[in-house]
């Protein structure tokens, strides 16, 4: 090991995880405050006012509460309606079902919103067409761009939050409670009034403020379908400051001074967040093999089982069919036809083009080597959070907070604002800009991993492997890291996979040659290239989950050797 | 685990090195679609192939913000830069970024725009002319004040002209030959404003608009895998030149040089032409099928613009003036 005696293994551990975190985390945010804040040298709080005053800023603020407000609404209502009916009630093939509801999840917002647009589009939309056909009107059924459009669409992708949340703390309630308040002669509308909601509300908010959080720092969905018609969020509106007045220095200004907007609310929720999550935790009593009742359905099972499936239909399999489909087109507009489809575009996107082969392979690797880069420095600092006692660990946990609460557009701004020279350090344009904003966004990730998995790792093992005379450093190596891999392992792969479909974060630094998949798929549809943009999400929708399947397996034959040697 | 954690190491180095490697390079920032750059590309490659060649392919408008950021940073990544707003290149020549190069091709390049001192010079004239769709409608329109009647209303498309430069100087063109009503007008005909000048001709051919503004090579390439799309060129035609320009102080000056004299040779208009928009040398011949006005006419009936003031203040004007029209609430 480098360390010498007079500088202990503690003190170069923790001064490495400080760096990481000051370096890659810290120093962005910092600058976006700095920015926003301090005019010619002074703090100037009149200009920040200013700046959110504007016209232009004020209404993309103004849309981005609306969405996020109604997105929230939209997706706690229909989150928790089928976590109910997977959970409580006689629902056919429930676990199965259960199972469904989260696939939205795999698909990424912005392909989904892509996919909609071109079957709700208001005067060609597949969909649309067919029910002006059909019906002879000479209006659309469903106009998708706009705040409604942006409002449905996201709710499609985000609902799985609240549902898993809700439907977890269903499965876990101790089902006595209603019992007794049955025997006790209460009505099913008392019960779920009185006991049922007061139970799982915690559960329901803490779901309802991770959508609202994730609507508010989403890019893909509202500059797919909202920029066309003139609505702007906070993302896309600093997407526009960045890429359109030319990098001035005024645009830089209002586009640090939204991020900071977007920083503070994202702590607010998250301060909430911990709040509730913190008053909820009488809810969980080891309720252990006690079955909570099930309502039994009746004559609405039927009809509700297959409202589901129609649902699942609508949100899941249709847009992916219709990605594949157009895909295959020889040239956008042409009707759904095989006479009219082609693998072209797919051999084009894969083996020929050189955009596209870039963007996978850029995705691809940067991805995996961030995933990488991330796992080993969130298992150092967890490392020092959880393990260690040195001096102003309280900084550092402090700044451990951090990664958690910056949503992907502040971290772009920031990294550019860091890397582009201002340090001597000029990674602008080159893939090393975007690698280091991965490492800061998914640095919470790794380090919630590692933590919990150092947790369970007790100090005495340590102390034992020591006191036979192990040094730091193979005790580091040959007690705890063992020990501690499968957490590394599932920060790895928590963070490669969202990696893998990033928008957000890479809109703002790709260069000629640095466009990621989600880069690729935006900006072909940007620039009419529709056929190819559906190309390649379609291959992208295959690497995706072909990666969650991959993944699943591995942790199910784990856990199965896991059971089969304990 | 070993063998997970070698994979991950060993894409790391990759990366690494990868990032690392050199060679002589070229980086093209273009407007031009991938059907056009890239079949200029393939042939550019062919005659010199120690070049490892990029092009980086956006809207004008986002070019020069790449540009600008660029030059703040003060690291160009751009060798060369070719798209069709002819006022940004007068810009950056005033600014003294632009390396001039005279091309012992140039003498052969007929177009509205001239630039004795060799800053930039223009390798093809764009020609924008009413894109329709076949299936919607049924006339060829003849000029332009037909999209102001009923079979087009609620959905003429024109692209922004803050991301495309062919958009700008169509809007700048029309705005000069019948004023700013004829765009109030297209308004209140339901009128609308896209986003990229490819959006509008996709949009088009899916039915959402039943006619835009389009650009010739771009439409015509759809049209060729079978897109149900038609242009038409009323008699006062847009064109706009897109001029190629090499950036002041590029390491890769060699390579930047062949590039602009294969993209004036004959070889590379001829390139140019077959992908139906109109080459600056008359000694290249059209593809029979090009719906195109000839090289000759389309110069002489052209819109007159005058270019050189058309950068800056005045370019933020029109724009500005062209969106509160077409999007009146916002």
């Amino acid at each position: 090991m480098i360390s010498g005696k007079k500088f202990g293994m503690a003190e170069f551990i923790f001064l490495i995880a400080v760096l990481i975190l000051v370096v890659i985390v810290a120093l962005p945010v910092i600058l976006i405050f700095w920015t926003s804040f301090i005019v010619d040298g002074h703090i100037n709080i009149q200009a920040v006012v200013n700046t959110l005053m504007q016209e232009d800023t004020f209404r993309a603020l103004k849309m981005s509460i609306m969405i996020a407000a109604c997105v929230t609404v939209t997706c706690t209502f229909v989150g928790t309606l089928f976590a109910w009916l997977v959970t409580r009630t006689d629902l056919p093939f429930k676990e199965t079902m259960k199972v469904l509801f989260t696939v939205p999840f795999m698909l990424p917002a912005f392909i989904g919103a892509l996919a909609w647009k071109i079957l709700l589009s208001p005067r060609a939309g597949y969909i649309n067409q067919l029910w002006m056909g059909i019906t002879g009107f000479n209006h659309a059924l469903f106009n998708v761009y706009g705040f409604w459009g942006i409002v449905v669409i996201e709710t499609m992708y985000l609902f799985p939050f609240v549902f898993i949340q809700v439907s977890g703390a269903l499965e876990h309630m101790d089902p006595t409670l209603e019992e007794s308040a049955r025997i006790s002669g209460a009505g099913l509308f008392t019960i779920t009034r009185k006991i049922t909601i007061p139970l799982i509300m915690p559960a329901v908010v803490a779901g309802a403020l991770l959508v609202c959080l994730y609507s508010l720092s989403h890019f893909g969905t509202p500059a797919i379908l909202g920029t066309e018609v003139g609505i702007y969020t906070i993302p896309t509106m600093i997407y526009e400051l960045i890429h359109q007045s030319a990098g001035s220095f005024v645009a830089i200004r209002s586009a640090t001074v939204l991020s900071v907007v977007l920083v503070i609310s994202a702590g607010i929720i998250l301060y909430a967040q911990n709040k509730v999550i913190k008053s909820g935790r009488f809810q969980i009593i080891a309720g252990k093999s006690v079955r909570p009742t099930v309502l039994k359905l009746r004559g609405l099972r039927m009809p509700i089982f297959i409202f589901c499936c129609i649902y699942l239909f609508i949100t899941v399999i249709m847009p992916t069919v219709t990605i594949f489909l157009v895909g295959l087109l020889k040239t956008y507009g042409l009707p759904l036809a095989l006479e009219n489809m082609t693998w072209e575009n797919f051999r084009y996107v894969l083996f020929e083009w050189k955009l596209t082969k870039d963007a996978i392979w850029n995705s691809a690797y940067l991805s995996i080597s961030a995933a990488f880069v991330t796992m080993i420095a969130g298992g150092i600092i967890s490392y020092v959070l959880v393990k260690m006692n040195v001096r102003g660990k309280w900084f550092l946990e402090f700044l451990g907070m951090l990664p958690f609460s910056i949503p992907g557009t502040v971290i772009a701004l920031g990294v550019i604002l860091t890397w582009s020279g201002r340090f001597g350090v000029n990674i602008y344009n080159t893939a090393w800009i975007i690698f280091v904003a991965y490492i800061a966004r998914y640095m919470a990730f790794s380090l919630k991993s590692n933590s919990a998995a150092l947790e369970q790792v007790h100090d005495s093992l340590v102390e034992a492997a020591r006191a036979s005379g192990a040094t730091p450093w193979q005790s580091l190596k040959d007690v705890v890291i063992p020990l501690i891999r499968p957490g590394m392992v599932a920060a790895f792969f928590l963070i490669f996979l969202p990696a893998l479909r990033e928008l957000t974060t890479s809109v703002l630094l790709y260069g000629p040659t640095t466009r990621t998949i989600g880069v690729a798929i935006y900006t072909l549809n940007e620039d009419g290239e529709t056929v190819y943009a559906c190309a390649l999400a379609g291959v992208a929708l295959l690497l995706i989950v072909g990666g969650e399947i991959l993944i699943k397996r591995f942790f199910e034959k784990k856990r199965h050797v896991d059971n089969g040697g304990a | 685990m070993k063998k997970f954690l070698a994979a991950v190491l060993l894409v790391s180095v990759l990366f690494v090195s990868s990032a690392a490697m050199a060679a002589e390079k070229l980086t093209v920032y273009t407007s031009m679609k991938d059907s056009l750059i890239g079949a200029l590309k393939d042939e550019f490659l062919k005659k010199n192939p120690g070049i490892e060649f990029d092009a980086y392919v956006a809207g004008a408008g986002k070019l020069m913000a790449k540009i600008a950021a660029e030059r703040e940073a003060g690291k160009l990544v751009v060798d060369v830069l070719w798209h069709s707003e002819v006022p940004d290149f007068y810009q950056l020549k005033k600014e003294g970024v632009l390396q001039p190069y005279k091309s012992p091709n140039a003498k052969y390049v007929e177009s509205p725009v001239k630039e004795p001192e060799g800053y930039f010079t223009p390798v093809r004239n764009g020609t924008l002319g009413i894109v329709y769709n076949t299936r919607l409608i049924k006339k060829a329109p003849k000029s332009w004040k037909e999209v102001l009647g009923a079979d087009y209303k609620g959905a003429f498309g024109i692209a922004d002209p803050a991301l495309s430069g062919t958009a700008y100087g169509s809007v700048a063109g029309l705005a000069k030959l019948y004023g700013w009503k004829f765009f109030e007008d297209i308004q209140k005909n339901g009128g609308i404003l896209g986003k990229g000048s490819g959006q509008v001709i996709d949009d088009t051919a899916m039915g959402d608009l039943v006619a835009c503004i389009g650009v010739d090579y771009i439409t015509m390439s759809k049209i060729k895998k079978g897109a149900t799309l038609a242009m038409a060129y009323p008699k006062e035609t847009i064109v706009l030149p897109s001029p190629v320009a090499i950036m002041k102080g590029t390491p890769n000056l060699g390579a930047a040089k062949k590039f602009v004299d294969f993209l004036l040779s004959k070889e590379g208009q001829q390139i140019i032409a077959n992908n139906y928009t109109l080459p600056v040398r008359s000694d290249v011949v059209l593809p029979k099928d090009s719906p195109l006005p000839k090289p000759h006419a389309a110069v002489v009936n052209a819109i007159k613009l005058d270019f050189k003031s058309m950068s800056g203040a005045p370019k933020e004007e029109t724009i500005k003036k062209f969106k509160d029209i077409m999007r009146p609430g916002k």
